[in-house]
């Protein structure tokens, strides 16, 4: 039976000119308006996420929470930041010179300690079981949000090495709110028509390919058909922005800023995403468990995150995105106070930060504190399903009066009995 | 690594129970006299023993440091050492309380990875993350010179004559320079452990010596196969100086077996190591440039950090870490507390010609 996926209507109350004037916007592309003050306020009223995934589990002690010259401090120095009062990690010098847009929250304390349940959990809200599985953050916002003004896919996720469509991030939304993954940043393969094949017969392949769903569709669930489409969708929508894709475009300045290595490569393709307007742009990072020899691990990593993170931030800043742009920088877990014997540290949920900046957050705040050793948090511990609460907040979507509707079932978006970090809130 | 089944006269054996100082150790050294052992540590002291029977006594520290202390060296009473905030300080250990004899604050900006002394006593040289090689009196602190390598330096060692310094980075290469000159003069080349995982430089060359007649360059650390936990297989390659052939190389067979942590030369010939043991455990380690083998391999210390080789050559101090330490940062213990882990020194005798 197909199920209803419903959101409550005032989240989408836009006008219909807005709606027409929106649609317009997606098919000629901002720059094709009339007039550009609409355009303007178009990319005004954009909500938007930069989600920055830090697979395996950032260090606080390294980065936004150090302890230096304690028994679990590690051999690192706090540094001062642009807001006085404020340090972290000297690994983070870049990120020092930002903290100005910046918000920390030191007191996330979490449930699990393993990647295979913490991944999932904490993309997905750990919300209370209902018998159902969550959608990850980007398949929430991209059900929420919509696919503002881009004519691209809401949901794009950046990551090393594959890409393809990730349905399953999308839980019960259906596959349709999966994630476009651009593996290594490069669009999909094949993603442009071969030159032998002529514009009139690549729309035949499609009438068929659609006639054919159609068929599949009656004895199959609906949804599938429906994500099918949606990526040959996604595949037409991509070729028409494939000048994305294409690094000679970008001025060798902006190379330099970002680095030629994964993480900056793929945090500069996230910036013209979120240029374009796409509404949640994931960008992953795989390495961060650091579990044996982590000091020089993070004194190599750490830099390649932070120098592109800060470029990011503001270049955001400059161009009057951060004030649509939620950013937002996680992982599973944090790491363990504890240096074990290979001289690494190893899962720590119990006390740990996240970083976040941008629409709906203040700048310049830290939130929260953990004990002088960091191993415990020593103010008012913050789970995920909080981060849920800040974050749809910060998005201008109330969890109180907005839900999820899986069929009939009404679903909470983010953990009820949970409350958001009103500290960061702006 | 497979162990050769040694003469037991020719095994190493434990002298005394091993000795806790309740902090991890960085490094440790012996004192030129043999007298002191000392151990940088990684709450900002220097631990001291006196060393002169086989049941050390613990000796206060020396304090003033930050964050880590990284490495020490010595001459005759006056111990050096570094930290990973860049401090560089001199103190006379004569005294029973150290006394410090000069400071520089910031010898390095950042982490000071290694230290050396010439063999005559007139130099010191350091090196950094942050890609200086520096030379400085030993007497006043005062810096006698710099090149700037660029790169994270890990490990450093004196020619014999002191007129070239000799420095490992992360990226498995070894520059021999000519501080005064501005110049490298030669490189050798370790690329084997250096690895890049993801966005991650793995390893480099994590310690360095030369034979006591400076003919023979020991390069060590590991081949890594991953970043993250760190998975690498001990290798220490021996070039001939002159040349920068390879003489050859001692390598494990387990790539949980980490990196060669630390090495000392033995008058007789052969070099005594440790490593670290990722995530297996760790092993101290006889081997005699040209052997296919270890003559000896003991494998009962977990994540081995550092050897020390006592001036008489019949004993050397192994720096571990307490049991069951791989992995272990979640686990309180049973009252709820949450101590950090240790590193036990145990003190081996050095059999006669163990390298056979």
């Amino acid at each position: 039976m197909p199920r209803k996926l419903l959101c409550t209507p005032h989240e989408h109350a836009v006008s219909r000119r807005q709606f027409f004037g929106a649609a317009g916007a997606s098919a000629l592309g901002l720059s094709g308006l009339a007039t550009p003050a609409i355009a303007e306020k178009l990319r005004k009223e954009r909500r938007q996420v930069l989600f920055i995934w830090l697979d395996g589990g950032m260090s606080q002690l390294e980065s936004w929470d150090p302890k230096p010259n304690t028994p679990f401090g590690g051999p690192l120095r706090a540094i001062p930041t642009s807001v006085p009062g404020i340090h972290i990690s000297e690994t983070l010098e870049h990120s020092a010179k930002v903290m100005k847009h910046l918000a920390i929250v030191r007191s996330v304390s979490t449930q699990d300690n393993s990647h295979s349940a913490g991944v999932d959990r904490i993309q997905r809200g750990d919300p209370k079981n209902r018998g159902v599985v969550y959608p990850f953050f980007g398949s929430a916002v991209s059900k929420l949000v919509g696919t503002n003004d881009s004519g691209l896919p809401p949901y794009i996720s950046v990551k090393p090495m594959s890409g393809g469509f990730i349905y399953k991030d999308a839980g019960f939304l259906g596959p349709k709110y999966g994630a476009l993954a651009l593996g290594d940043g490069k669009p999909p393969e094949n993603l442009l028509r071969p030159p032998e094949l002529n514009a009139e017969a690549d729309e035949e392949r499609n009438e068929l390919r659609k006639l054919l769903d159609a068929n599949y569709s009656e004895r199959r669930r609906k949804e599938y058909t429906e994500a099918n489409t949606h990526a040959f969708e996604m595949a037409a929508q991509l070729q028409k922005k494939i000048e994305l894709f294409d690094p000679s475009k970008l001025p060798q300045k902006d190379k330099d800023r970002y680095g030629s290595h994964d993480l900056g490569r793929h945090l500069l393709l996230a910036r013209r995403l979120l240029e374009e307007g796409v509404t949640f742009v994931k960008v992953t990072s795989y390495g961060w468990d650091s579990h044996g020899d982590h000091f020089n691990q993070t004194l190599s990593q750490h830099p390649k995150f932070d120098k592109p993170f800060a470029a990011m931030i503001e270049d955001l800043n400059d161009r009057g995105m951060l004030d649509n742009v939620l950013v937002i920088a996680c992982a599973e877990f944090g790491r363990t106070p504890r240096i074990n014997g290979h001289i690494g540290r190893d899962h720590w949920p119990e006390a740990w930060s996240v970083c976040m900046a941008g629409r709906g957050i203040k700048r310049g705040v830290v939130a929260g504190k953990t004990n002088d050793k960091g191993t415990e948090v020593a103010s008012d511990p913050v789970d995920v399903g909080g981060l849920f609460h800040t974050w749809y907040r910060a998005l201008g979507i109330n969890p109180d009066e907005v839900e999820f509707r899986n069929g009939g079932q009404p679903l909470p978006i983010a953990h009820e009995d949970m409350k958001p970090v009103s500290e960061v809130l702006a | 690594m497979q162990p050769k089944t040694a003469p037991a006269a020719n095994t190493p054996k434990e002298i005394g129970k091993p000795f806790n100082p309740g902090v991890q150790i960085a490094r440790i050294r012996y004192s030129p006299d043999g007298n002191t052992l000392c151990a940088a540590a990684f709450d900002s002291s220097v631990k001291r023993w006196d060393a002169s029977t086989n049941e050390p006594a613990e000796l206060p520290p020396i304090t003033g440091h930050n964050g880590w202390v990284s490495d020490i060296a010595a001459t005759h009473s006056t111990f050096f050492s570094v930290d990973s905030w860049g401090r560089l300080t001199a103190t006379d250990i004569a005294a029973k309380e150290p006394k410090t004899l000069w400071t520089v604050e910031a010898a390095h900006n950042g982490w000071a990875r290694a230290i050396a002394v010439s063999a005559d006593g007139s130099q010191l040289a350091t090196c950094g993350k942050d890609g200086f090689i520096r030379l400085w009196n030993p007497k006043d602190g005062k810096k006698l010179g710099e090149l700037d390598i660029k790169y994270d330096l890990l490990s450093i060692a004196f020619s014999p004559k002191g007129t070239s310094v000799l420095a490992g980075d992360l990226f498995g290469l070894v520059r021999e320079c000519d501080i005064s000159a501005g110049k490298v003069l030669r490189t050798y080349e370790a690329k084997e452990l250096h690895h890049i995982d993801r966005v991650q430089d793995v390893g480099g060359v994590k310690c360095l010596m030369l034979s006591t007649d400076g003919k023979i360059l020991f390069a060590a650390g590991g081949e890594p196969k991953t970043g993250g936990f760190v998975q690498a297989t001990p290798l220490l390659i021996a070039f001939d100086r002159e040349s920068g052939k390879r003489l050859g190389q001692f390598k494990g067979t387990k790539d949980s077996e980490g990196y060669v942590t630390d090495m000392a030369w033995h008058p007789e010939g052969f070099v005594i190591g440790s490593t670290s043991g990722q995530p297996g455990q760790g092993k101290f380690f006889f081997w005699k440039p040209g052997a296919a083998d270890a003559s000896f391999l003991g494998g009962k210390l977990p994540n081995c950090h550092s050897v020390a080789l006592h001036p008489s050559g019949t004993k050397v101090a192994v720096s571990a870490t307490n049991a069951n330490s791989s992995g272990n940062g979640r686990v309180k213990g049973t009252g709820g507390d949450y101590p950090a882990n240790s590193s036990p020194i145990q003190v081996w005798s050095v059999p006669q010609s163990p390298a056979g």
